[in-house]
């Protein structure tokens, strides 16, 4: 194969009318993938600044209207977030399922997290048109409308023995006329990856590896076009056959793994989490104070002869049966959990069938956009509400008089908080 | 005596368990040109597609310059050029940018100015050398595939029904050719139903009937092959 070779074969494809207006079409799809995530990621990062300001200004307000520690812990809102890494523009993933921001107070947890957990369940369903998605899903199309009839073409139009006879070397044809093809679609493809990726900052390291990432995928279904075009059929079988693939693989075997998935593996859901906890919550009002600080004093005996009440309301025993209620839920939240983790190992496994899930899998990982990022954020989460608790209590069953130089200390939450001590203690 | 080039030897052909050619043996030498006669279904195209290692055998073999085709198939590639029936050159392309495309695809580049002249030997007139072969007559694509073959300067040629679609003025400029090539040392095998245009250019002539060769033919010292006997013993093929 010699460079001439090269610029016959590349002249040759572009000046068939259909290569350009699919390559075309691909790096249209591609362009409008990486514009829609990249406004996406900037809609992200500037709710993220308006709330940031919105969280501060609140909060110095509070801070200005009470002198109680109570009525600040019950007043005061935090934001927690979790940012967009660079590369999410690319791979939205499922930060339209789970939530990626909160505003918590220091009551029951469970509940503030679980109570959204089931928004968009129709977004999740038709997925976003993101550049993975257009890798993914679209880009085999392309490929197979390009390749399908690379040889099926010419003996229709009595030219493959023709050509075969005439071909210096075997390579310098068919291997040339595909590979052409493949990377011309794979560049068409990643200019707006690209230019989406330096205008989001992503890492070159991480940008290569996306890169060669989607020129595999490319390789893996032009060779699956490549050998099915082999095959002694018209163009239109060839392109059902390869067509059945592609569905099979991008579409059916997922959704018949998900409903296997959804069969093998049951757990409670969120709402099952929220209601339990809401309702040991509300339980509490009518129950006498010592039975909630008998249990609260269970799981915390630092506290033990600290819970006395003398009124009817007290913020410690007010705070007390917010943790109680809390503990109440754990055993479903944790089961929740290792449900879910159970049905994204099985995905993965589901995955090896569908080269389509495969990527889409990789791609949101390397983007902290999949449910594994989600989880990382909800552990941040627990950790600070864990940490604000343990900044509150002292005040509160100590009856520490109100000091606003103290709330300096008060944990901030900031992404990528420190779980390691929350995870040490919750085991 | 120069040496064979192409030689079939006891060549049998099955497809789908039927017998296409049985024990079909011919050769030709350098310089020399031999035509296979058949009528539809004889087997004529089936023993080119077999030389062009585009069928295999089932038993027997076929050499190319003593290089048995299917161990070696690169010497298809180095020696023939190959002119099909029907000539599908790309419809999109000119007549020159097409033979630039398949001369650049054999590893043969040519200059314009030979390309020019091929064409001109070929007698295509010259203003349609720059219009799409969409538009082309089918006399009009054969003469650009066969200027495609001068220019390959092949020492083999293999011609499935060279003259078909041709007008009478266009069969015998081709049959001067191919006359013209074979006295500058190519060897010819073409198989075609035109039995005085097979008489007036081959050296010998083999009748092929159900896969099989029922006669053969040559031409005498600095003569003819007498069409009258050849057209004699192919009517009597074709009767039965």
């Amino acid at each position: 194969m010699s460079w001439s070779d090269i610029r016959r074969e590349a002249a040759f494809v572009l000046r068939k009318k259909s290569v350009p207006l699919l390559l075309l079409a691909g790096f249209a799809l591609s362009l409008f993938a990486v514009w829609t995530g990249t406004v996406e990621v900037a809609q992200q990062q500037t709710t993220i600044g308006r709330l940031l300001e919105g969280d501060k200004t609140d909060r110095q307000e509070v801070t200005h209207k009470h002198n109680d520690y109570g009525y600040i812990a019950y007043y005061t809102f935090h934001l927690t977030y979790a940012p967009p890494a660079p590369l999410a523009f690319a791979a939205l993933g499922v930060r339209d399922v789970y939530p990626w921001k909160h505003r918590i107070r220091m009551l029951a947890l469970e509940g503030q997290i679980h109570e959204s957990d089931t928004q968009n369940p129709e977004l999740a369903l038709a997925g976003k048109i993101d550049f993975t998605f257009v890798i993914a899903v679209f880009a085999p199309l392309l490929l197979i409308l390009l390749l399908h009839d690379l040889r099926a073409a010419e003996r229709a139009a009595g030219r493959h023995d023709f050509l075969v006879v005439t071909a210096r070397t075997p390579a310098s044809l068919w291997p040339l006329r595909a590979g052409f093809i493949v990377l011309s679609l794979w560049l068409a493809l990643s200019i707006p990856f690209v230019g989406g990726a330096v205008a989001n900052s992503v890492p070159i390291g991480q940008m290569l590896l996306v890169s060669t990432v989607v020129l595999v995928y490319l390789l893996v279904w032009a060779a699956i076009c490549y050998w099915v075009s082999r095959f002694n059929f018209a163009a239109p079988v060839l392109a059902s056959l390869l067509l059945g693939g592609w569905l099979s693989t991008t579409f059916i075997v997922p959704a018949v793994g998900d409903v296997l998935i959804e069969q093998a593996y049951h757990g409670p859901e969120g709402g099952d989490i929220l209601m339990t906890q809401r309702e040991a919550v509300n339980g509490a009002w009518d129950l006498p104070h010592e039975t909630t600080m008998d249990a609260f004093v269970a799981s915390h005996p630092q506290w033990q002869g600290k819970t006395q009440t003398n009124s009817l309301f007290e913020w410690k025993w007010y705070y007390a049966f917010q943790q109680v209620g809390d503990e109440k839920a754990l055993p479903l939240a944790r089961a929740y959990q290792r449900v879910a983790e159970q049905r994204y190992a099985a995905a993965g496994w589901v995955a090896l069938l569908s080269p389509a899930a495969l990527l889409q899998r990789a791609l949101t990982n390397w983007a902290q956009t999949d449910a594994r990022a989600a989880w990382q954020y909800e552990r941040e989460i627990r950790a600070f509400h864990a940490d604000l608790r343990e900044f509150y209590y002292p005040f509160l069953f100590n009856g520490t008089p109100y000091s606003a130089a103290s709330l300096a200390e008060r944990p901030q939450f900031t992404p990528n908080y420190n779980t390691q001590n929350y995870l040490e203690r919750s085991q | 005596m120069s040496e064979v080039v192409i030689l079939a030897s006891n060549l049998c052909v099955d497809v789908r368990a039927k017998k296409i050619l049985k024990n079909v043996s011919f050769s030709a030498r350098r310089g020399e040109v031999l035509a296979l006669l058949g009528g539809n279904g004889a087997g004529k195209s089936t023993t080119i597609k077999t030389f062009l290692g585009l069928m295999k055998p089932t038993s027997g073999s076929v050499e190319l310059d003593g290089v048995n085709v299917h161990n070696d198939p690169a010497v298809v590639r180095q020696k023939v050029a190959y002119l099909p029936e029907s000539v599908m050159l790309y419809g999109h392309l000119t007549a020159v940018e097409n033979i630039e495309y398949f001369l650049s695809l054999s590893g043969k580049p040519a200059a314009e100015s030979d390309i020019a002249n091929a064409l001109k030997r070929v007698a295509l007139q010259e203003s349609a050398w720059h219009s799409p072969l969409g538009g082309y007559s089918k006399g009009m694509r054969q003469k650009t595939a066969i200027a495609l073959a001068l220019l390959r300067e092949a020492p083999i040629l293999f011609l499935d029904e060279p003259t078909s679609g041709l007008d009478p003025v266009a069969i015998d400029e081709f049959n001067r050719l191919v006359s013209q090539l074979a006295s500058q040392g190519a060897t010819i095998l073409m198989v075609t139903h035109d039995v005085y245009g097979a008489c007036h250019v081959a050296n010998r002539i083999g009748l092929l009937r159900d896969g099989e060769i029922v006669g053969m033919f040559d031409a005498p010292e600095n003569g003819n092959i007498d069409s009258e006997t050849v057209h004699t013993a192919f009517a009597q093929g074709a009767l039965k």
